[in-house]
């Protein structure tokens, strides 16, 4: 077969549209601090905490990392990456607890902080105590928003969809986080409810949540700005209103993002076909 | 100004103070010199000699008045005459006068077991069984003049006369932790809780208060998941002290209270001490002393210095002590104070992911000694030797051994528990074992009267049964092992029966038709192959009524019990 007859692979790295990713996995690959830090210190608090978020995928950097950490037990980026790199694990856990201990008002540990309370089952009541704590930094840090909705989705829909709402309410125009809305309802859908999605109700909501969002005329291309864009176009693409799906895909352009698309089985095969039925190639 | 003065052999430590005066006669002898089958007789003498105020903590015991001067010297001298003659006749009395305490804390039991500091918290089972001579022997061992110290707040009253017995000045017990490795945790039933022991000193005191403010501000003020909290500093005899931190959380909020307070402990644990809370700190404590000493309040705790061979503290010392105390040495006790601690978890949760260790709840051994097999119940087993009792339910061992146990509690119905120096329990439930008179009697032989504790009847349905029912006491019951055997024994013999007759034919079929017909088999073969396990399983159940029925004959012939 010929590579021109492949229909177009749609790209999932990150690092396409974000080239501090492709930045920081070299320097964490060639065990380079110094420059690792650079990269971080330079990003926006989300961006910050979405780069360290690459540390879960980098394989063998764990020594690095806590070699990092005995030389300097203060630096809340080596904690954090070291967190993310060990997944959500009890000694994931400890490395998190030592790393807030020395820097409470890091978003970036908070947020893999909420995701180990919900891996490790701390309760509820934890999780929450983690949320706030990382609010009371930055009320609006989407990673982190994204983590604790996955938490609350998990145990407490009503209390999943308050959170979202809110979330998305008191962002700012054209934000990101009413993205939540989206994550909501497509969690709704895939994990029992499959006519969640057909309710008017939803559907207006989600199109509301995209109007306050990536389709205000305020949306800018800010970290995660892939993902969220792709979040609402799966969320079109399922509730079958292709004209926005469509619109939001040529908005992509050449980006994907695997999440959630990974939710419907292989995110590449799954994101060709929706892509192709939007533009109309498949009904 | 402190000065110090002796009356009628007794030390004494005396200052003015604002207010009323009071005073307190103080004796090294408190909870932790006590064993199980004496927890309470401390204070079962304190309230035999006085209906007055008095409190025991793990090292002293104290009998207090506020009042006149004369109403002091008869006060003290009323004391020292009670102890001297223990009225015998009123043990009774002051038995049912005696509230039951509440609200024990668990924390010393994980770090220390069974004896010295850990006896604490456990009940006073003793307390109804406590004779006069025991009561007589524990006055004349600790209520004496050399164990003795007094203090005054205002004038030393002129007909104060301390008629006390003699005796020795008796050291505090040592402090022997069963803690295998710290930070350690164990689940409570309630709030969280923590505690430590660290060197006795006046950034310790400042670090048991920085910490409470912490929680407070933290997990109270900003987190709102917790409702009250409060630390205590208690100052020891060997040069050690105990820091203790309790939390209180509602019942939905006990998961946050619990990571909010290792959050805490982590981060002071790194040395994030704020000077300006240090400074705080220490100016309200230098405050405190101040006021203490106008009062008097300093006094039972240099009284304590005198029993424990420490001199007097003048207000002066104490004052440079605390005002020296820096952040960074905070921050030194902190990490000290988080390698050494024991975190209470609230229920069934676990700290383990916080780098504590989970505190051994069993034993890792089991003795040697004949095997008595749960009645019923296949995960449970008894094992008697001649060195202790092993019990096991499934995976959960608790053994006690006799040369290290700390009491043994029996109950008329021939139950008997024995716990351990290291706390781990090990109960013989004769309902659950069979032929488990033996095992009750090894352990009569094996523990001495000293340690055995008589335990009030248990109500039947305290008692436990074999899981599958079938007790031995209504006669329903008593015939359902008989009605099992007869019937499952008849069901066996005939299904087995069937099933070869019919994997017989199904053989013979096979041979005069040959091969072509093994499809028609397949039924035959079906049919025998489940009259076979049915027929096995009945017979199982016939063999287990058949012994059921040859345990209840023995038990019966058992003499000395019902």
């Amino acid at each position: 077969m010929l590579p021109a007859m492949l229909p177009r692979q749609p790209v999932l790295d990150p690092a396409a549209a974000y080239p501090r990713i492709a930045a920081l996995r070299t320097a964490l690959d060639s065990g380079d601090w110094p420059a690792c830090r650079e990269i971080l210190d330079a990003a926006e608090p989300v961006e910050r905490t979405c780069l360290t978020t690459v540390a879960a995928d980098a394989d063998g950097v764990a020594d690095f990392l806590r070699g990092v950490l005995r030389g300097d037990p203060a630096d809340g980026a080596a904690g954090a990456l070291l967190g993310r790199n060990l997944g959500g694990t009890p000694e994931a856990e400890r490395i998190l607890v030592d790393a807030a201990a020395r820097s409470p008002y890091d978003p970036a540990i908070w947020t893999a902080r909420v995701g180990t309370a919900r891996s490790l089952g701390l309760g509820a009541s934890e999780a929450r105590r983690r949320y706030r704590r990382l609010a009371a930094i930055d009320p609006h840090h989407l990673p982190g928003q994204s983590a604790f909705l996955h938490h609350l989705c998990a145990h407490d829909a009503g209390a999943a969809h308050a959170f979202a709402r809110t979330a998305a309410a008191e962002a700012a125009p054209g934000s990101l986080n009413p993205v939540l809305i989206a994550e909501y309802h497509l969690d709704r859908h895939l994990t029992g409810d499959r006519r969640h999605l057909a309710a008017e109700e939803v559907r207006a909501e989600i199109a509301g949540a995209a109007d306050r969002s990536v389709r205000h005329p305020e949306f800018r291309r800010t970290h995660g700005w892939v993902q969220a864009t792709s979040t609402f176009a799966m969320a079109f693409a399922l509730i079958d209103d292709q004209t926005a799906a469509a619109s939001l895909f040529a908005s992509l352009g050449d980006f994907d993002s695997a999440w959630p698309w990974e939710r419907l089985g292989d995110p590449a095969t799954v994101i060709s076909r929706y892509r192709k039925r939007a533009s109309g190639g498949e009904r | 100004m402190i000065t110090r003065h002796e009356v009628d052999g007794v030390p004494a430590v005396l200052a003015p103070a604002d207010g009323p005066m009071h005073a307190g006669l103080v004796f090294r002898v408190g909870t932790a010199d006590e064993t199980l089958p004496l927890r309470g007789i401390t204070r079962l003498v304190r309230h035999l000699v006085t209906a007055g105020s008095g409190t025991i903590g793990p090292e002293h015991t104290s009998f207090h008045f506020s009042g006149t001067a004369t109403g002091i010297a008869d006060f003290l001298t009323g004391v020292c005459a009670a102890l001297r003659n223990p009225p015998a006749d009123l043990i009774a009395a002051a038995r049912e006068r005696m509230a039951t305490v509440r609200d024990r804390d668990p924390l010393p039991m994980w770090r220390y077991g069974a004896r010295g500091y850990g006896v604490a918290s456990y009940p006073e089972w003793a307390l109804p069984g406590l004779t006069a001579d025991q009561v007589q022997e524990w006055i004349a061992g600790y209520f004496t003049r050399e164990n003795a110290a007094l203090w005054v707040a205002g004038e030393l009253p002129e007909d104060l006369r301390l008629d006390l017995p003699s005796g020795s000045r008796r050291p505090a017990p040592e402090a022997v932790t069963v803690l295998p490795a710290t930070p350690a945790c164990f689940p409570g039933d309630g709030g969280a809780g923590w505690d430590t022991v660290v060197r006795r000193e006046a950034a310790a005191a400042v670090f048991a208060n920085v910490l409470e403010r912490r929680i407070l501000h933290d997990l109270r003020d900003g987190d709102g998941v917790v409702a009250s909290a409060r630390t205590e500093y208690e100052p020891r005899a060997d040069g050690t002290a105990r820091i203790l931190a309790v939390v209180d959380a509602a019942p939905d909020q006990r998961e946050a209270a619990l990571g909010g307070l290792i959050d805490v402990l982590a981060a002071m644990r790194a040395g994030r001490i704020d000077t300006d809370e240090v400074d705080a700190v220490v100016k309200l404590t230098c405050d405190g002393l101040r006021i203490a000493e106008a009062r008097g309040a300093r006094l039972p705790g240099q009284a304590f210095n005198l029993l424990g061979g420490r001199e007097v503290q003048t207000l002066d010392d104490a004052l440079t002590e605390v005002g020296a105390v820096t952040a960074a040495e905070v921050a030194e006790v902190a990490a000290a104070a988080y390698n050494a601690g024991l975190l209470m978890t609230p229920g069934r949760v676990r700290a383990d992911w916080a780098g504590y260790l989970p505190a051994p709840e069993m034993s890792d051994t089991v003795l040697p000694g004949r095997v008595h097999r749960g009645r019923g119940d296949r995960r449970l087993r008894l094992i008697s030797g001649d060195q202790g009792i092993s019990v096991i339910e499934g995976d959960v061992v608790g053994t006690v051994r006799y040369d290290s146990c700390a009491a043994l509690l029996a109950w008329p119905d021939g139950a008997r528990q024995l716990i351990g120096q290291d706390a781990v329990m090990a109960r013989v439930e004769p309902t659950l074992y069979r032929d488990a008179e033996r095992a009750v009697r090894d352990v009569d032989a094996w523990i001495p009267a000293r340690l055995r504790i008589e335990m009030p009847p248990r109500a039947r349905d305290r008692i436990p049964r074999p899981r599958p029912a079938a007790g031995p006491d209504t006669p329903r019951e008593g015939l359902r092992p008989l009605l099992t055997l007869l019937l499952a024994g008849t069901f066996a013999v005939f299904v087995v029966a069937g099933g070869l007759w019919v994997l017989a034919t199904m053989i013979a079929e096979s041979a005069r038709h040959g091969s072509g017909a093994l499809t028609d088999l397949g039924e035959y073969a079906l049919v025998a192959a489940a009259s076979i396990l049915f027929g096995t399983f009945a017979g199982r159940l016939a063999v287990d009524a058949a012994v059921e029925l040859r345990d209840r004959r023995r038990s019966r012939g058992a003499p000395g019990h019902e």
